[in-house]
């Protein structure tokens, strides 16, 4: 493959590389299996860069084989402990941007979704990332309508957390 | 009352601040690194399991059960078994390869996981096919061992004497008994180390697929 196909790729990817880093935040616990995704979901765009057609956006492409590779593809190495000292980037809350309670609730919210099962984070995701159903339908492979019902479990589930 | 699920979205927004940023260098080292994907430890495994039974045939071991099955007439009856058995081979190997390309990870991820496990099956029946002909030759030296009329021959390729005290109908019995008990203990320790390692390699993956199959119920 050539060197211009080769940087194209690069910095694309380099400037939308949030998407593939909050993938890997929400599917792994420490900074040693996040780089192991980040780098697991690179090698994969970039398996799949000369099938890229440009007909869609790069980072929409992006969500699908991102998503992919942290649900299906990847194999977790069970050899990492974790790391005591990782605060995973989404629990860090600008605490003066908030009042208390908002804070708390954020926390609890976001504990609940990290102990979500892979599919239902990837749902998630998507709504957090302001996708709509269809485009999660797609990505997914299920219907719009259940993954319309699925996502109103998974809200009610977070709202039940907050207000037991 | 502002809801929760808004505030979470804002906060979600605004997390890019604390993103890791890679370089250009960092990113481009990355996409010459080697996947270890599940696909990939799907190809590596397959293409080992698809090798190991053949490499048996080259222990030194190979060589005294043939003699046996000479001794019992079956050269014949084996080699037969053998050629079927490689034309079966060869097109689990074709559907294996023709499966194993179609896997792409641009598909969604319904359909993605399907195609893995479909090309997965496709090493599993090998194996089991590959187990049931395991057995199948120990049933059918059990059966040349019954029918056979001196087993004084099979000692022989044995390079063992043929036990004196002992009757030949019981010598007989026991040995057909021990044959098949041998066969079966056999292909249960094989099927049972597969079926273990085969179950791991997938079950995060299977676990996905019935849950977003579920979803659809």
């Amino acid at each position: 493959m050539n060197k211009e196909l080769e940087n194209r790729f690069v910095t694309e990817l380099e400037n939308n590389q949030n998407i593939v880093h909050k993938v890997c935040t929400l599917y792994t616990n420490d900074r040693d299996s996040h780089n192991d995704l980040f780098q697991e979901i690179t090698i994969q765009l970039w398996k799949a860069y000369p099938k890229f057609r440009g007909d869609s956006k790069f980072s929409t492409w992006m969500y699908r084989v991102a998503l992919n590779t942290a649900i299906t593809m990847y194999r977790k190495s069970k050899k990492r402990v974790q790391t005591q000292d990782y605060e995973s980037v989404i629990f860090k809350i600008k605490a003066d941007e908030y009042d208390e309670a908002e804070e708390q609730q954020l926390k609890l919210m976001y504990n609940a979704i990290k102990q979500l099962g892979d599919i239902d984070k990837a749902l998630v995701f998507l709504y957090l990332e302001d996708k709509d159903y269809s485009e999660i339908s797609e990505t997914l492979g299920i219907t719009e309508v259940n993954a319309r019902v699925k996502m109103n479990r998974i809200k009610n589930k977070l709202r039940t957390i907050l207000n037991p | 009352m502002m809801d929760e699920l808004e505030l979470l979205k804002k906060d979600w927004q605004k997390k890019e601040a604390y993103l890791p940023k890679l370089s250009h260098a960092e990113i481009h080292k990355m996409i010459w690194k080697k996947s270890s994907s599940i696909v990939k430890w799907i190809l590596i495994i397959s293409i080992l399991e698809f090798l190991l039974p053949h490499l048996l045939y080259l222990l030194p071991s190979a060589k005294t059960s043939w003699a046996i099955y000479e001794s019992l007439g079956m050269s014949n009856y084996i080699i037969g078994l053998t050629v079927v058995q490689y034309v079966i081979v060869f097109y689990f190997i074709a559907q294996f390869y023709k499966r194993y390309k179609e896997i792409s990870v641009l598909e969604d991820a319904k359909k993605l996981m399907r195609k893995i496990i479909k090309t997965r099956a496709s090493v599993k029946y090998y194996i089991i096919f590959s187990l049931s002909l395991l057995f199948f030759a120990f049933v059918s030296a059990a059966f040349a061992i019954y029918i056979s009329e001196d087993l004084s021959v099979l000692f022989d390729s044995m390079h063992t004497e043929v036990p004196q005290n002992v009757s030949p109908e019981r010598l007989k019995r026991s040995f057909i008994w021990s044959v098949l008990i041998l066969g079966f203990c056999f292909t249960a320790f094989i099927g049972g180390i597969y079926f273990l390692l085969y179950g791991r390699l997938l079950r995060k993956l299977k676990k996905n697929y019935n849950e977003l199959e579920q979803i659809e119920v």
